[in-house]
């Protein structure tokens, strides 16, 4: 294609620029309402304080792959948002979640902070799916969590949430 | 690190003023408490509210957003890793910020609010349309960098119920109104900012240019203002009512109410109503142009009722002017005025019947010929039927015009306009009994279908029926109408006057499509008759060539349903002439053969007869009656006849004879000496046929009598038909409910009179038909 594709210069924390497609970039609410108001600033970098670059890269590998989709309306109901109803991962992003636990939580962090409500959900879907059908001791064991509940804490977090035991 | 961006950031904005952005080493640290942190963020909220226009560098937006991201994400006191986020830590951090921020927005009102203290009017409008516009943008612009807290915090907090709580952008209105706009309430009550929005729009009705897209901002502002509670997507009017539109509407009133006042008292109502009508319009165009528009009905009920109701009453008593100077203009902006207003046309509906009923009664006055005017001829002169119908005609096209044109076919005036209608058609001078109108209309018909009328063509002669049907509809007493037709209709048939059969039968098929089969049965049954008729006297004359009887007569006899007929034969004795004496009995004898059990009953007095005189040296052929026939047949044998002679020799009865002979003598045929009577040998006229069938005048006269009688007959019957079918159907009823079914069911028909009907069941009851029950007002 003869015409230039519009670019942004994203910026990690630890320094690193990433000059990426304006549409693949606009994936993240944040920096396309932020676009919207501030007007284009050509060569200007978007710092990224919070998103290191090895998992933008990541992050992007899934945008870039994703930026041709409609993005979700900025102010669409949760509810009425079928996608997060099921547990169900697309195939292609299935296969490019499948990370350490590390690079995962750092995942569902940039996600939330750039606001890109899909990757949000393929990120927490997955946790989601890690917990399934274990018990509160496995779960500890699995995201190295010590027990910090009193047996009284324990007792009544149980009692509330009796609805979800079936 | 080295600030990659921000140092120019700032681009076009730093060379016009001394801001200057602050940098990646001013963002506070993650964990910064409240204080740092709002310190950094203020600066940028700040900015963005009030210096949007300098710009803004994408680093700078980052942090600031980073700012609020970090403040909202930190871990509560109590919360160990990054994941267990306490709830009760970040909904406290959340609700520091969101409060800091409330307190900035409310400080920043306030200051707008002491800039705008000595200001009014226009200033005050222009001040508060630029600030308004710089505050919405600018809080939408903060609305969005703190989309964590509105996507976070925000919502949980609106999502567990509590009230007061907004998104930033929504918070940014609430502060605007609670601490900037609810200030501008006067002493008088009345917001300053509405007086000076009100201010305006009086300068423009008073025809002064205005800035109509600055009202526009501030009214805006007013239904932005109008927050609900429970959705923010939702539009509340509330506010818009409350500081505008109650005061306009009020104000618009006062206006208005002086203006008409004054203007009426020195303009002529036609002036008024266009000026009513341009206020109206005005009024419309301002709620497209910058009122929101649910204030369109009200302020249109407002106007309407100020400029129209309160003026109804002189445009009722204008419009009979405006009618009898036919100003179709001024009629149709009345009507568009008083259509808007609830009530308004009924007056004008009333006037307008009356005026038409007024109308088509001068117009029948008109062609009533004067009293005691006479013709040339010296009789006394007749109403004309044509001129009579066709000026009802006038009067109804005229008005029917008036209706569609001006009165836009509305159906209050539609059916005003078919009762003055039916009013002076049954009505007027000439037709002082209800049964006159009938009569004429069915004298027109016949004018209309007789062969005489040569001065239409088959188009014009539909045309002037259809015509006739319009009256015939507004006729109340459609059974006389029938009568009278049948009887004309019955004369042309005998007579052979119609014009043409297809004629007739679209004038029937038009009675009955609107009065119904029954109503003209009898008329089309004539019409068939007529028709077997000929058959039957074709038949009858092949049977006579075949058995050889010489026809030295040529015989047309008609055959016709005594039902179907309004022919009634006159009481005489009729001694048949031996000329035709033997025609005659063959054809009883045919019509008995071929329609046994038949009374044929011969009528003398329809009858025509052409004779051709032998005893003349020029030959001439006489078109007579029967009577006359037999009489004259009585002179084949004497050139004299006393009376007597010829009383007994044609046994018609004195009463008939005596103006037959009358007639004999007055057209010279006959020479009368004393009881004698001549033939006249000498007898000479132009024409070679001669008409000696003329009508008798007295019988004109007794032929209306007996039609009206006829139709009174018929009437009883038909009251005593309709009662006992009532009461069939009902068994017991109550006398009033009877008569008022029985007018209802009859009414359709003619115009029932209530005596006649408690006749007819006094008739019944005599009978023993009907009974009365014991209660006494039952049957």
């Amino acid at each position: 294609m003869a015409e230039k594709k519009q670019t942004v210069i994203l910026q990690t924390s630890d320094d690193e620029q990433f000059t990426v497609e304006k549409v693949v970039a606009e994936r993240s609410a944040m920096i396309k309402s932020m676009m919207e108001d501030l007007g284009d600033q050509e060569g200007q970098a978007i710092p990224l304080p919070n998103v290191s670059s090895s998992v933008l890269t990541k992050i992007l590998e899934y945008c870039d792959h994703h930026k041709t989709e409609p993005l979700p309306a900025p102010d669409a109901n949760d509810a009425d948002d079928s996608r997060r109803k099921t547990s169900e991962i697309g195939e292609w992003d299935s296969r490019w979640i499948q990370v350490d636990q590390e690079m995962l939580f750092e995942i569902i962090l940039a996600a939330n902070y750039l606001d890109i409500k899909p990757l949000l959900d393929v990120g927490c879907k997955t946790v989601a799916n890690m917990i399934k059908g274990k018990t509160p001791e496995e779960i500890r064991k699995l995201f190295n969590i010590t027990n910090d509940f009193t047996p009284e804490e324990e007792e009544q977090i149980r009692k509330e949430n009796e609805w979800a035991e079936e | 690190m080295p600030p990659a961006a921000s140092a120019s950031a700032s681009g076009s904005g730093s060379s016009s003023s001394t801001w200057v952005e602050p940098t990646k080493d001013d963002k506070p640290p993650k964990d910064a408490d409240l204080k740092t942190a709002w310190a950094f963020l203020q600066v940028g909220v700040e900015h963005m509210m009030s210096r949007m226009h300098l710009g803004m560098s994408y680093s700078y937006y980052i942090l600031l957003f980073t700012a609020v991201y970090d403040f909202c994400t930190q871990p509560g006191k109590t919360g160990t890793t990054q994941f267990s986020t306490n709830r009760g830590g970040a909904s406290l951090q959340g609700a520091e910020l969101y409060r800091s921020l409330h307190n900035w927005l409310s400080d920043h009102c306030k200051k707008l609010r002491e800039q705008s203290e000595h200001l009014s009017d226009l200033e005050l409008l222009k001040f508060y349309a630029s600030q308004w516009d710089r505050y919405t943008t600018g809080a939408r612009y903060v609305n969005k960098l703190f989309n964590y807290l509105n996507k976070h915090w925000v919502k949980r907090e609106k999502d567990e119920g509590r009230k007061e709580v907004y998104t930033v952008y929504t918070l940014a209105l609430v502060a605007w109104k609670q601490n900037f706009f609810r200030h501008f309430t006067a002493q008088s009550g009345m917001s300053r900012l509405t007086q000076a929005v009100l201010r305006q729009i009086e300068q423009q009705r008073d025809g002064e240019p205005i800035d109509s897209g600055l009202l526009k901002k501030v009214i805006d502002s007013y239904v932005s203002l109008g927050l609900d509670e429970a959705d923010a997507q939702r539009q509340n009017l509330d506010v818009y009512k409350e500081y505008f539109q109650s005061p306009f509407l009020n104000t618009t009133e006062h206006y208005y109410r002086a203006e008409s006042s004054a203007f009426v008292s020195s303009n002529s109502v036609s002036d008024y109503m266009r000026k009513a009508e341009a206020r109206l319009q005005e009024e419309a165009d301002r709620v497209n142009l910058y009122l929101n528009d649910s204030t369109r009905s009200d302020l249109k009920a407002k106007c309407e009722n100020v400029l129209i109701a309160e003026h109804s009453k002189l445009m009722w008593e204008e419009f009979q002017s405006l009618l009898d100077a036919d100003r179709v203009d001024d009629l149709a902006r009345m009507y568009g005025l008083l259509s808007r207003i609830m009530g308004g046309l009924d007056p004008l509906r009333e006037k307008f019947g009356e005026h038409v009923k007024k109308a088509g009664q001068a117009a029948v006055e008109k062609v009533l010929p004067a009293p005691g005017a006479t013709t040339e001829t010296g009789k006394a002169e007749t109403l004309d039927p044509k001129a009579y119908i066709e000026s009802l005609l006038e009067v109804h096209t005229k008005y029917t015009e008036v209706v569609e044109g001006p009165f836009r076919a509305e159906m209050g005036f539609n059916k005003a306009l078919d009762q003055a209608c039916r009013d002076f058609c049954n009505q007027n001078a000439a037709a002082t009994t209800s049964t006159k109108s009938p009569e004429l209309l069915a004298s027109y018909c016949d004018q209309l279908l007789r062969k005489s009328n040569k001065d239409l063509d088959a188009e014009s002669l539909e045309a002037a029926l259809n015509q006739t049907m319009i009256i015939f509809k507004f006729i109340d007493d459609k059974d006389v109408f029938q009568k009278f037709y049948q009887k004309k209709l019955a004369q042309r048939l005998v007579g052979s006057l119609s014009a043409s059969d297809d004629s007739e039968s679209s004038m029937i098929t038009k009675l009955k499509e609107v009065s119904g089969f029954d109503y003209t049965n009898k008329l089309s049954r004539m019409f068939t008759d007529v028709n077997l008729s000929k058959d039957l006297s074709e038949r009858f004359k092949d049977k006579e060539r075949a058995q050889g009887v010489s026809a030295d007569i040529d015989f047309h006899p008609l055959v016709l349903g005594t039902n179907f007929w309004p022919l009634v034969p006159q009481q005489t004795d009729f001694n048949i002439p031996r000329e035709i004496r033997s025609t005659y009995d063959r054809f009883t004898g045919f019509h008995n053969e071929v329609h046994q059990g038949r009374k044929l009953t011969w009528l003398w007095h329809v009858s025509k007869n052409e004779l051709r005189t032998t005893y003349l040296p020029q030959k001439y052929i006489f078109m007579t009656s029967a009577y006359q026939m037999a009489i004259l047949t009585q002179f084949n044998e004497n050139d004299t006849l006393s009376y007597n002679d010829i009383l007994n020799g044609t046994k018609i009865s004195e009463q008939i004879l005596k103006p037959q002979l009358a007639l004999l003598v007055k057209a010279k045929v006959l020479l009368q000496e004393g009881n004698n009577y001549d033939l006249n040998l000498n007898f000479k006229s132009k024409k070679i046929r001669v008409q000696l069938n003329q009508a008798v005048k007295s019988e004109q006269k007794a032929e209306a009598k007996e039609v009206l009688q006829a139709v009174d007959e018929d009437r009883k019957f038909i009251y005593q038909a309709t009662i006992v079918r009532l009461m069939k159907g009902r068994k017991t009823m109550h006398h009033q409910a009877l008569i008022q079914e029985v007018t209802a069911q009859i009414s359709s028909k003619f115009t029932p009179k209530i005596p006649e009907i408690k006749k007819a069941i006094d008739y019944l009851i005599d009978k023993e038909y009907l009974e009365r029950s014991a209660e006494s007002n039952n049957t």
